[in-house]
C-alpha cells in the first residue's frame, strides 16, 4: 500500500535491541494499518496466556494508513496490547501529532516486547532508533516530562513524544499514555503495560516523506471538507440552550436520524463539552453512579452547571490535532480560578466532565477542571477513575465503606474536595487509593459493593447510558475491548448514512424508541455496520468525529482509493472492518477470554428500571441482541467465537501465515 | 544564482490543521501565531527560527493552498 511505509520497528527491551521488519503488502490490503496492523501483529506474536505485565506482552504504537497523505482528520495513533485490565484485547487511541511522526521515522508501527532493567525511552529519527536512559524523567509527570524531552531534543525537526505519567509508572491498571501536554490514549490499561516495560517515553523526530498515490485528489477532497468546516459557525451564547435540546431529545418518543453536519457545528463551537448539558437532560449521561434518572440527578440545575459557555469563556485558544480543520480541543486559562494550583489545562472532554460531575452529583465545574489536569499529568483514564470514585462514594453512603477505610475521607455525593483527595491518592497509590488505582472491579472484589461497581469485563464504561441507546449496549458488552462508547451508537448510525456505501447496511430511519428495545436482525446488521466502519477508521488513523460527519461529508471511500491508488467500493472496505474486528475477537479467544462471560452490570440493563426521567421503566434485552450481532458477524451465537468458515471466508487463516 | 524562497502564509483560509508544521523537515514552522479564525481564537503557522531551507514541502502539503513560496532574498 503506497501510503504506508511497509515496515515496522520491533524493540526488545530486555536485550535493548531494535529490528526493522518488512510487512508484506497483502497485510495492508487485508487490514490496512493502525488497529488492523496491530491486531494482525499481536495475534501472531503474543503467546497464549502471556502475562499482560510480563515480557511476552507486546505494546504497539500504530499510525494510520492515511496519516500523512494529506487526508484530513487522519491523525489518530492507536496503542495496542494485551490488556491488563480485562485480560483480553486492549487498545486505546489519541490525537495530537504522534501518528505522522511514527511514519516519518519510516515505520507504520513500533512494537515493544520484553522488559528493561532500568527506565528508558526510545529515540528515533531518519537514521537511528535507540534506547536511552530515562532515569531523570522517571517520576516526572507526563506534561513536564514531555516538555523536558522536547527541550532535550530541540534544534531540528520538532520531536513528537508519547509518555507515561505517575499512574503508568505505578502500574495502575487504569492508566494511559499521553502526548501534547496531557492528551491521553486512555483505555485498556495501556499505560501500565508501558510502565511494566520501564519504557517512559518514545521521542520521534523523523522527516521521511509519506507517499500518496493521487496527491491532487486527496488534496481536493481535503480542501472540500476544510472549506465546509471553515464556514460552519454557531451564534455565540447558545450553550445554555443545549440543555433544552436535551429535554426535547429525552421526551421525544422517536429516534431521528440526524444530519452529519451537526457534529462539526457542535464540536467546533464547544468541543465535546457541548454534550454535557444535553446528556444530563436527555438520559444519555449516567447520573449518580448510573443509579437515578434526571430529576434526582440534579435536573436543569446540574445541566446548567456544565453549560459549555463557561468553558468557552476561559478558552485561551483552540487546539487542533494533526490534519484536523475542526479543532474540538482547546487550552483553558485557569489562572483566575483560585481553587486550583494549575495555570492551564486542555479543555476537558465530555467524558471527564460527566464522570466527575453529574455521575458524582458534583455541580462544581472548577473542581472538574482541576481533576482533569491532575489526571492528564498522571496519565490516568478519567472514565475508569470517575466510575471507580463513584463506586466508592456509593459504598460510603451505604455503609459498605467506613471513614476509617477511606483514610478519613467523607465520600459523600457532591463532596468535590473528597473527590480530589481520592484522585490524588489513586494517582500516588496512597493508602485507600492504592486499592482503587486498579479500577472498580478489583476494588469491589476487595471491599464488596459489587452491585455498585460499574464495569464490563473489567473495564469501566464510557459516559453514555446504555438504557438510552440499546445499540450502544451491544457494543459496550460485545466489543472485543468491552466498555467502550466509541464503537457504535444509534445517534452516530443515524448521522453516518452507511447504507449509501454499503449494500448490507440497513438505512437509518425515524422510528419509535420502543422499537430499539426488541431484538431484530436489522438491529444486528446496524451494530455490525457500526463496528466495521469504526474498525475501518481505526485502520486509516481516522477521527471518530469524521466518522460521525457521515459518508457524504467525510468521503472515506474516495479518500482511501485516492491515497492508496485503489478502486474498491464501500463493501470491500466494510469487509476489511469485519476482518479487523474478527481478528480482535480471535485474540480474545486465543487468550482464554470468553466473550460470553462478559455481562453488562444490571443497572446498565435497567434491572430494575429507573423510576423517573427519560429512561423510566426501560429494560434492555441486550443478551438476545448480542446473539444476533455475533451471528451477523459469522461468529458463534452462544460463545461469540468466530466460526471457522467466517475465518476462512475473510482469509484470516492465510493472512496469519504471512 | 539560486533564489531562496520562503513560505508566505495566507491566513484567511487556513484551518490550523498543522499539516505544514509536520511536513517541514527542519522544524522551522510551528503553530504559534495567535489570531482569529472567524470568531474563534486560533493558533496559525509561522516561521519560528532561521532553519527554513526553502524546500517548499509546507506549501506542497497544505490542503487549503494557503502557502506560497516567495523570494525574500537571493542566496
Amino acid at each position: 500500500m503506497i501510503s504506508c511505509m511497509g515496515k515496522v520497528l520491533r524493540v526488545d527491551l530486555t536485550t535493548g535491541t531494535t529490528t526493522v521488519e518488512k510487512i508484506p503488502d497483502e497485510v495492508y490490503e487485508a487490514v490496512l494499518s493502525g488497529k488492523g496492523l496491530g491486531a494482525w501483529y499481536l495475534y501472531k506474536n503474543i503467546p497464549a496466556g502471556a502475562d499482560p505485565l510480563g515480557p511476552d506482552n507486546i505494546l504497539g504504537f500504530c499510525s494510520g494508513a492515511l496519516t500523512g497523505t494529506g487526508a484530513m482528520m487522519t491523525g489518530r495513533w492507536t496503542v495496542v496490547c494485551k490488556s491488563p485490565l480485562t485480560g483480553g484485547w486492549g487498545d486505546a487511541n489519541c490525537g495530537g501529532y504522534l501518528s505522522p511522526a511514527i511514519k516519518q521515522c519510516g515505520y507504520d508501527a513500533i512494537f515493544f516486547s520484553g522488559i528493561s532493567d532500568k527506565p528508558v525511552y526510545l529515540y528515533c529519527d531518519n537514521k537511528k532508533a535507540e534506547l536511552r536512559d530515562a532515569s531523570e524523567y522517571w517520576g516526572v509527570d507526563a506534561v513536564d516530562a514531555e516538555n523536558m524531552l522536547r527541550e532535550a531534543h530541540s534544534g531540528g525537526k520538532i520531536p513528537r513524544i508519547a509518555v507515561i505519567g505517575r499512574a503508568g509508572e505505578n502500574l495502575s491498571l487504569i492508566s494511559g499514555i499521553c502526548n501534547e501536554g496531557g492528551r491521553i490514549a486512555a483505555r485498556s490499561g495501556v499505560g501500565a503495560v508501558m510502565g511494566s516495560k520501564k519504557l517512559k517515553a518514545i521521542v520521534l523526530a523523523g522527516s521521511k516523506p509519506i507517499k500518496c498515490a493521487d496527491h491532487a485528489k486527496v488534496k481536493a477532497l481535503s480542501k472540500e471538507l476544510g472549506r465546509k468546516i471553515h464556514k460552519i459557525s454557531v451564534p455565540k451564547g447558545l450553550g445554555g440552550s443545549l440543555a433544552i435540546g436535551g429535554i426535547g431529545m429525552g421526551k421525544s418518543p422517536v429516534t431521528l436520524p440526524l444530519d452529519g453536519s451537526l457534529t462539526p457545528m457542535l464540536f467546533k463551537e464547544w468541543g465535546t463539552p457541548s454534550n454535557t448539558p444535553m446528556a444530563v437532560m436527555s438520559g444519555d449521561g449516567p447520573l449518580k453512579n448510573w443509579g437515578v434518572g434526571t430529576p434526582e440527578g440534579g435536573g436543569l440545575k446540574m445541566a446548567l452547571a456544565y453549560n459549555p459557555e463557561k468553558i468557552n469563556k476561559i478558552e485561551e485558544v483552540k487546539y487542533h490535532c494533526y490534519s484536523c480543520p475542526l479543532g474540538c480541543g482547546g487550552r483553558l486559562d485557569l489562572s483566575d480560578i483560585a481553587s486550583t494550583e494549575f495555570y492551564d489545562t486542555h479543555k476537558p472532554e465530555y467524558e471527564t466532565l460527566q464522570a466527575f460531575g453529574p455521575l458524582a452529583m458534583n455541580s462544581d465545574l472548577n473542581s472538574v477542571l482541576h481533576i482533569n489536569e491532575l489526571l492528564n499529568r498522571a496519565g490516568m483514564d478519567s472514565i475508569s477513575a470517575g466510575n471507580t470514585v463513584c463506586w466508592a462514594i456509593e459504598c460510603y453512603e451505604n455503609g459498605i465503606l467506613t471513614k476509617e477505610q477511606t483514610d478519613g475521607l467523607e465520600l459523600t455525593w457532591g463532596n468535590y474536595e473528597a473527590e480530589i483527595a481520592l484522585v490524588n491518592k489513586m494517582i500516588n497509590r496512597d493508602g485507600f487509593g492504592n486499592d482503587l488505582a486498579d479500577g472498580v472491579k478489583r476494588a469491589s472484589e476487595k471491599y464488596g459493593g459489587k452491585e455498585f461497581a460499574m464495569h464490563v469485563g473489567g473495564q469501566e464504561p464510557g459516559m453514555h447510558d446504555t438504557r438510552n441507546d440499546p445499540q450502544l449496549a451491544i457494543h459496550m458488552a460485545a466489543e472485543p475491548a468491552p466498555g467502550k462508547h466509541t464503537i457504535g451508537m444509534s445517534i452516530q448510525y443515524g448521522a453516518m448514512s452507511l447504507c449509501d456505501i454499503c449494500s448490507w447496511a440497513p438505512p437509518a430511519t425515524m422510528h419509535s424508541k420502543g422499537e430499539d428495545l426488541e431484538p431484530t436482525d436489522t438491529m444486528a446488521y446496524i451494530s455490525k455496520a457500526n463496528a466495521c466502519y469504526s474498525m475501518l477508521f481505526d485502520g486509516i488513523g481516522g477521527c471518530y468525529y469524521a466518522e460521525m460527519m457521515g459518508v457524504h461529508m467525510y468521503k472515506t471511500v474516495d479518500f482511501i482509493n485516492a491515497a492508496a491508488g485503489w478502486d474498491y467500493d464501500g463493501d470491500h472496505y466494510m469487509e476489511i472492518g469485519a476482518r479487523i474486528q474478527t481478528i480482535r475477537q480471535m485474540f480474545n479467544v486465543k487468550h482464554g477470554y470468553a466473550p460470553a462471560d462478559v455481562k453488562l452490570p444490571k443497572r446498565m440493563l435497567g434491572k430494575p428500571p429507573l423510576s423517573s426521567g427519560p429512561l423510566k421503566n426501560v429494560t434492555l434485552k441486550t443478551e438476545e441482541q448480542i446473539a444476533l450481532h455475533w451471528k451477523a458477524f459469522g461468529w458463534d451465537e452462544k460463545t461469540g467465537e468466530p466460526l471457522p468458515e467466517t475465518v476462512e471466508s475473510l482469509g484470516i487463516g492465510k493472512l496469519m501465515e504471512v | 544564482m539560486a533564489v531562496k524562497k520562503y513560505p508566505h502564509f495566507h491566513y484567511d483560509n487556513c484551518v490550523s490543521c498543522g499539516i505544514c508544521v509536520q511536513a517541514c523537515p527542519v522544524g522551522a514552522i510551528d503553530l504559534t501565531r495567535r489570531g482569529k479564525s472567524g470568531k474563534y481564537k486560533n493558533n496559525f503557522p509561522e516561521i519560528v527560527n532561521d532553519r527554513c531551507i526553502g524546500c517548499s514541502m509546507c506549501a506542497t502539503s497544505c490542503p487549503m493552498d494557503c502557502i506560497n513560496m516567495t523570494a525574500d532574498y537571493e542566496g
